[in-house]
């Protein structure tokens, strides 16, 4: 028996046999098996085995599809961000709580401080200046004549330390600084000109 | 589109698996029911013996979970004959470890298949059952898909995990193999 050379013949048997092929190219495999011997005892091959399957169970349908859970849809990602936005959340209100707490913990500490900042025989007190911006007309005359040293033009809203702050602790001073920053107005680190006065000119 | 019994269209898979995506249990049942059998066989073909309605089972089960990650691009029995190749592998490296024997390869499948007896009666199932124990569990594998299951190549290179190449030479030499064993008896 001559051997078959018709490859692409030879891939198509299990199809044929599966009735897997297209009309043409059935035909065309079932001519040439009636002319190849080789092709011939393939195909018997390939049909015993195919018929020799071996034995397997029948398998209860019923009893497989109830054990499919029921289809659940994917959250799109799109909606991700909602459930981020919620966590986000949650952390920001956790951070505030320790922080405000962490807050009173540190102010409570600093009691004695901030009592005397608020009044109490401060070492250290912040007291508003007098309003100087409309003096009396005497009172500048007089001040015009007697400054001989360069002093600091009071801004009209600004503070004054009323004590040096050598004593204070590290923590102290951070809290003194806060405290300052909440006030309308600061002194401004440079001092106004000085103008001093020898005549009645500037008048 | 093969006419179903009652002469309607049959329904391809992807029609019944949305048809169960939107909710329709019935689908899932013609689904299981198309191809439940052909994954039995596949089951008992490799080697398996106990629990292969429980192989299957655990087959349709795991594959119904991730259908969203089917996306038609094979056949839905080729993407169920590999996940239930992953499983039969599953359960016998478990088997294997419950055993404590030393590591298995070759010899291992054709001693499960050998297993069979008795579950094949007639004479020429049991000349094809010894021709094909004289295959390596690749050459089987390949060649009872091929054969017994009617997949394409690039399908059976997709379950098995290999190429096409790959896939045609092994039935080839299958087929050299059994033909000589059956010729022979």
């Amino acid at each position: 028996m001559n051997k078959c050379t018709e490859s692409d013949i030879q891939e198509m048997l299990p199809d044929l046999l599966h009735r897997a092929l297209a009309a043409g190219e059935r035909q065309r495999v079932e001519a040439h098996l009636a002319t190849c011997e080789s092709c011939q005892e393939d195909l018997e091959v390939l049909r015993t085995v195919k018929s020799a399957a071996v034995f397997a169970p029948a398998i209860d349908v019923d009893s497989v599809v109830r054990q499919i859970p029921p289809y659940r849809t994917i959250v799109p990602a799109t909606e991700r961000p909602a459930r981020t936005r919620v966590v986000s959340w949650l952390v920001a209100a956790s951070l505030a709580v320790v922080v405000l707490g962490g807050g009173s913990i540190l102010l409570q500490s600093n009691g004695p401080l901030t009592s005397r900042a608020r009044g109490q025989q401060p070492a250290l007190s912040i007291a508003k200046v007098p309003d100087a911006t409309k003096p009396s007309l005497a009172e500048s005359v007089a001040r015009s004549r007697t400054i001989v040293q360069p002093t600091i033009a009071p801004h009209p809203h600004a503070l004054a330390l009323a004590a040096d702050a050598d004593g204070l602790s590290d923590g102290s001073l951070v809290q003194l600084m806060n405290d300052m920053d909440g006030f309308d107005a600061l002194p401004g680190s440079e001092p106004d000109p000085v103008i001093s006065v020898d005549s009645g000119d500037s008048l | 589109m093969n006419p179903s019994p009652e002469g309607r269209p049959e329904e391809t898979d992807m029609e019944l698996i949305n048809r169960w995506r939107a909710g329709d249990g019935r689908a899932a049942t013609r689904l299981v029911g198309r191809h439940s059998q052909a994954l039995a066989r596949f089951a008992a073909s490799a080697g398996e013996r106990d629990g292969i309605e429980e192989l299957v089972q655990d087959t349709f089960v795991r594959a119904f979970a991730s259908l969203d990650s089917f996306r038609g691009a094979s056949t839905l029995r080729t993407w169920l004959f590999t996940i239930e190749r992953r499983l039969m592998l599953d359960r016998r490296r478990a088997e294997r470890r419950s055993r404590e024997t030393v590591p298995v390869e070759e010899s291992d499948h054709v001693s499960e298949y050998g297993a069979l007896d008795g579950l094949i009666a007639e004479e020429a199932q049991e000349r094809v059952r010894k021709s094909l124990d004289a295959l390596s569990p690749t050459q089987r594998e390949v060649f009872t898909l091929r054969v017994q299951q009617g997949l394409s190549y690039r399908e059976i290179a997709e379950v098995v995990g290999s190429t096409e190449g790959a896939a045609r030479v092994h039935y080839h030499n299958a087929l050299k193999t059994v033909k000589e064993f059956l010729k022979d008896e």
